[in-house]
């Protein structure tokens, strides 16, 4: 019987640091390991331990696949002393990823905070190699301050795309920074109430828009929040949850959230899914 | 299902015949102290030790342990192959209650064939030792102050799960056939066997009475509102209630370790004769650790959220995901609580409180 525990053996390929505490990087596994956007796996550094987490590249490509880290603790800690041609252990994908027929026709926002954007820009990518399929993509990220901002190079080429927009901001005021200032729901203030008239000239729809929110869960918990009360339907938001998925296989327990395991139901779920408890985030 | 009955005399016997092509393992009393201790489970090397006790209620040791190690080897790597190196020797364990084999239907469900889980999230290290383990239950013969198994939809003695079943009446046991694998422990074995009389069922028939009236009555008082609801039992909005009810927990975990529906577990690396091994450990949800995430975030950070999760896990998340109830009433984690938090009056302390407004 296959073991599921089992770590494949991946060549880092490629290391590019993103901020200061951010990196993306490709691993090449000797098995493949494919997955569709917002799918997770589980990264083991040798000898330290297993953490979970979503590729950030293209679901599209599959020998090799990103993914962009925060060195937040003993896991990544441990993989930031590595270097290219050293080996780590990937096994996966894991769970629910976006239900993204379900985006076709329609206007796609995409609310990310911090590394947050890191999930998304996998969906991103993936969206963008079918943008006629949809009718607008709206990027809206938010980062702590102007050198915290995750592929930096990357937002002008988005930008360029076909009916594609990307809105930035910062927490804090900058010497450094022009833009628009305060937390990421300020980038939703102009997102319209649907009980506006002038329904031709909106800049956005939500009766005909799904919303895809990641980054650290109180961000979660008041975007979740705004969008309901522009009026997208809990249904159309979809939230990257995050927990503990320590073993990914809906067995260990660690990332329970009431009766789901957010590794086998998530980690990307609907707001509607959630709603029935008292606090999800 | 067939029954016979088997004398005392008779059952050493057999035991001692399967103790030459299986692991047995058998309850067995050991003084400490001069003082008769209640029965574990111990191996059988050589002879059948007189000292066989299937007299009394669940025993400490919950049987999840032989197929659900403590602490077990999972992955080797890098070098590791991709097919799982299990050890699973035949394994005959005599003793197991009631309660134990309903909390094996939460460990079958989630290691083996869980919603909407394909084949391959199947758990080789779980079905191996499971497809291997022949279960010899036992009826309780008597109940324990903290026992409450009727009161959680179960009965002191199995009704199904096992492979054979020994009810104690005088001078030996009536034997239960419950599935193929009970047979094959029984064939070959006539000379051992005797028609089980009437009067012998009969006597059966009344100690389960008389156990089912005394775990009846020493919980009269305790939380009904679960047994008669607990199909749409909902405690979403009782925040504020298992403060109190938290009041003496010291987060120690030993009711999880010690339950027969625990079933979660913590995966740990560490470096092994030049390379890596993975284990997979016994986790308590009661730690703080236990839900933490990476960057310090933590769904539960107070030990009230921890404790709420873990019996609500047993009565509403089980229920929901698995279509179980696993708390079996087995009452080991009343026995092992050091700050002696009886989880029925919690229950009840709970289901007493009004609900916060949401």
């Amino acid at each position: 019987m296959k073991n599921l525990y089992r770590p494949i053996e991946s060549v880092i390929e490629d290391i590019k640091r993103e901020t200061p505490n951010i990196t993306t990087y490709r691993f090449r596994p000797k098995e493949p390991v494919t997955f569709e956007a917002g799918q997770f796996v589980e990264l083991t550094v040798p000898g330290v331990g297993e953490a979970p987490f979503t590729p950030s590249s293209n679901p599209n490509v599959k020998d090799t696949l990103e993914i962009t880290i925060m060195r937040v603790g003993k896991v990544t800690e441990a993989l930031e002393q590595m270097k290219v041609g050293d080996t780590v252990g990937l096994r996966g994908p894991y769970g629910n990823g976006y239900n993204m027929k379900d985006f076709q026709g329609k206007e796609v926002l995409i609310v990310g905070g911090g590394v947050g954007l890191a999930p998304l820009r996998s969906l991103i990518l993936a969206l963008f190699d079918d943008i006629d399929k949809y009718k607008k993509i709206s990027i809206r990220y938010g980062a702590r301050s102007p050198e915290d901002i995750v592929y930096r190079d990357l937002l002008p080429e988005w930008e360029k795309k076909k009916n594609t927009e990307v809105l930035l901001t910062i927490d804090e005021p900058h010497a450094e920074w022009s833009g628009t200032v305060g937390v990421v729901t300020v980038l939703l203030d102009n997102l319209p109430l649907l009980t506006t008239v002038d329904v031709e000239n909106l800049p956005f729809h939500a009766d005909n828009a799904v919303a895809c929110i990641c980054g650290p869960p109180i961000m979660l918990k008041f975007v979740n929040m705004v969008l309901l009360q522009k009026g997208f339907a809990p249904s159309n938001i979809y939230l990257s949850m995050e927990r503990n998925m320590s073993c990914g296989l809906g067995k260990c327990g660690h990332c329970m959230l009431g009766e789901y395991y957010i590794c086998m139901d998530g980690p990307v779920m609907t707001a509607e899914q959630v709603s029935k408890f008292e606090d999800p985030f | 299902m067939r029954e016979v009955f088997i004398g005392r005399e008779n059952l050493l016997k057999l035991i001692g015949r399967w103790a030459k092509d299986h692991r047995v393992y058998v309850p067995v009393t050991f003084p400490i102290m001069n003082r008769e201790q209640t029965p574990d489970y111990e191996l059988v090397t050589d002879e059948v030790p007189e000292t066989l006790c299937l007299e009394g209620a669940a025993l400490a040791t919950n049987p999840k342990s032989f197929v659900f190690y403590p602490r077990e080897v999972v992955a080797e790597y890098p070098s590791g192959e991709p097919e799982a190196d299990v050890e699973a020797p035949p394994t005959v364990v005599v003793g197991p209650r009631g309660c134990d084999l309903r909390g094996l239907q939460k460990f079958d469900k989630v290691y083996w064939s869980t919603r909407h889980f394909t084949e391959e999230y199947d758990d080789p290290f779980f079905i191996e030792k499971r497809e291997n383990l022949y279960i010899v239950s036992v009826d309780c013969t008597f109940a324990k102050e903290t026992c409450f198994c009727t009161k959680v939809g179960g009965s002191p003695w199995p009704t199904d799960g096992f492979d054979v079943n020994l009810s104690p009446v005088d001078g030996g046991y009536v034997v239960t056939v419950g599935s193929e694998k009970g047979e094959t422990l029984l064939s070959g074995n006539d000379d051992l066997l005797t028609e089980a009389r009437p009067e012998q069922l009969e006597k059966r028939e009344q100690r389960r009475r008389s156990v089912t009236e005394a775990i009846d009555r020493q919980n009269a008082e305790f939380f009904d509102a679960v047994q008669d609801s607990y199909d749409k039992l909902d405690l979403e909005g009782t925040k504020d209630a298992w403060a109190y009810v938290t009041q003496n927990c010291v987060a120690c975990g030993a009711c999880n370790r010690c339950c027969p529906s625990c079933t979660c577990f913590l995966l740990a690396d560490q470096e092994a004769g030049g390379a890596y091994e993975r284990t997979r450990n016994w986790d308590t949800c009661l730690s703080i650790g236990y839900a933490r995430t990476g960057g310090g975030g933590n769904a539960r950070p107070e030990l009230p959220q921890r404790l709420e999760h873990r019996l609500r896990c047993k009565f509403e998340y089980s229920r929901d995901r698995y279509g179980l109830v696993t708390c079996t009433g087995c009452g080991r984690c009343i026995d092992v609580c050091m700050g002696r938090i009886d989880m029925r009056e919690a229950m009840r302390h709970v289901l007493t409180t009004e609900k916060a407004e949401a």
